[in-house]
């Protein structure tokens, strides 16, 4: 039976708990594998978090790359806006050989839309127009800049040519 | 410093609020022989030194050991609930107000270790560790029988009577502390020792006797 000098525990009065209670307090050595184990299992842990801080960084990378690639692609590709409507554009010009027409729905580009002869004199194109606001004119024969009648002349006239304005709604 | 912080520290002469110094091979992580304070050891591992927790489990390790032991029964339930503390305390480190009070902070958290396991493992499988200091080869065979005798009648008692009794006799609390360590009221945790003394004088006067 062993008491540590100087222990201040309290006793029973009864002897034969005093027994019991000199031996429960007697020590006992634990395996050092323990603190080996929680060292382990708190190692763990502290990767565990760190990889989830990581990947909570990585993820609101990715999710923001994400965004920008979705955002990206719905600009290139996506329909901006309500659906086209079909336009028909046409232009009386019996003497002509070449019709095109320039605007801003083609970048004033006169590759783009060249019309086709349709009838005695009479050029036509069908175009697919999204609602919007646009000048544009003809040019014949590569020479000659014609507005078009059926519509309302553009008020600026910044290429020094007629020009016509189509409201697509 | 309580009577059962003076139980808990590696000798009676050393306080977990006083340099400590562990025992050659006693404390892990690089730490042995290390006299820092707990207070200190407890700052350093916030500051992200494992190390320093591994001085501190090594600290209290054979103390709080005992307690679990006692109280589940056996040496691997013991392990494991003094296992999980240590894991849980290190987790819980920041909200321990009084770190110079790291090992009674600690207790608290083993005593409710060995309350949850005990719930868990509904296990009775009650094993006889033989302490450490044995003085002589004759006294084993005695010993063990005492033993024996002394974890069945632990073993009888309802887990809030042995909790009571060792946190009174062998932890050295008084009823006050066991009180606010338990959540039980003081009258309670005074009758919760008196019949755990009572079963306990039952079951072994006959075997003290013989």
């Amino acid at each position: 039976m062993t008491f540590m000098p100087g222990d201040r525990r309290p006793q029973p009065d009864d002897p034969t708990l005093r027994r019991v209670v000199a031996e429960l307090r007697r020590p006992v050595a634990f395996d050092p594998a323990i603190d080996a184990g929680a060292l382990r299992v708190i190692g763990a842990g502290r990767r565990r978090a760190t990889w989830a801080r990581s990947r909570r960084w990585l993820g609101l990378a990715a999710a923001l790359a994400a965004s920008v690639v979705i955002a990206v692609g719905v600009y290139r590709t996506a329909p901006a806006g309500p659906r086209s409507r079909p336009v028909l554009l046409r232009l009386v010009a019996p003497a002509s050989s070449a019709v095109v027409v320039v605007g801003d729905f083609n970048d004033w580009n006169p590759a783009a839309n060249p019309l086709e002869q349709t009838g005695a004199g009479e050029w036509t194109i069908r175009l697919e127009l999204r609602p919007g606001r646009y000048r544009y004119t003809f040019l014949v024969d590569g020479r000659e800049w014609k507005s078009d009648p059926a519509e309302p002349p553009a008020p600026d006239d910044d290429y020094g040519a007629p020009l016509s304005v189509l409201t697509v709604s | 410093m309580t009577p059962r912080e003076a139980a808990l520290s590696p000798s009676p002469a050393e306080s977990p609020a006083r340099p400590v110094r562990l025992s050659q091979g006693d404390a892990g992580g690089g730490l042995s022989g290390t006299t820092e304070s707990d207070a200190v050891l407890v700052a350093r591992t916030l500051a992200g030194d494992l190390a320093a927790f591994a001085g501190l489990m090594a600290r209290y390790r054979n103390g709080l050991g005992l307690y679990a032991l006692h109280m589940l029964g056996n040496r691997e339930d013991a392990e494991e609930a003094l296992q999980d503390a240590f894991v849980r305390a290190y987790w819980a480190l920041a909200s321990c107000r009084d770190p110079q009070r790291f090992g009674a902070w600690l207790f608290r958290i083993v005593v409710n270790r060995c309350r949850t396991l005990q719930r868990r493992l509904r296990r009775h499988d009650r094993v006889v560790v033989l302490p450490d200091d044995l003085p002589t080869r004759g006294d084993v065979s005695e010993t063990l029988g005492w033993r024996e005798e002394i974890g069945r009648a632990l073993d009888r008692l309802r887990p809030q009577y042995r909790e009571a009794f060792l946190l009174r006799y062998v932890e050295g609390m008084e009823y006050e502390e066991i009180a606010r360590l338990t959540g039980a009221k003081e009258p309670a945790v005074r009758m919760r020792v008196k019949r755990a003394s009572q079963k306990l004088r039952e079951l072994l006067h006959d075997v003290h006797a013989g």
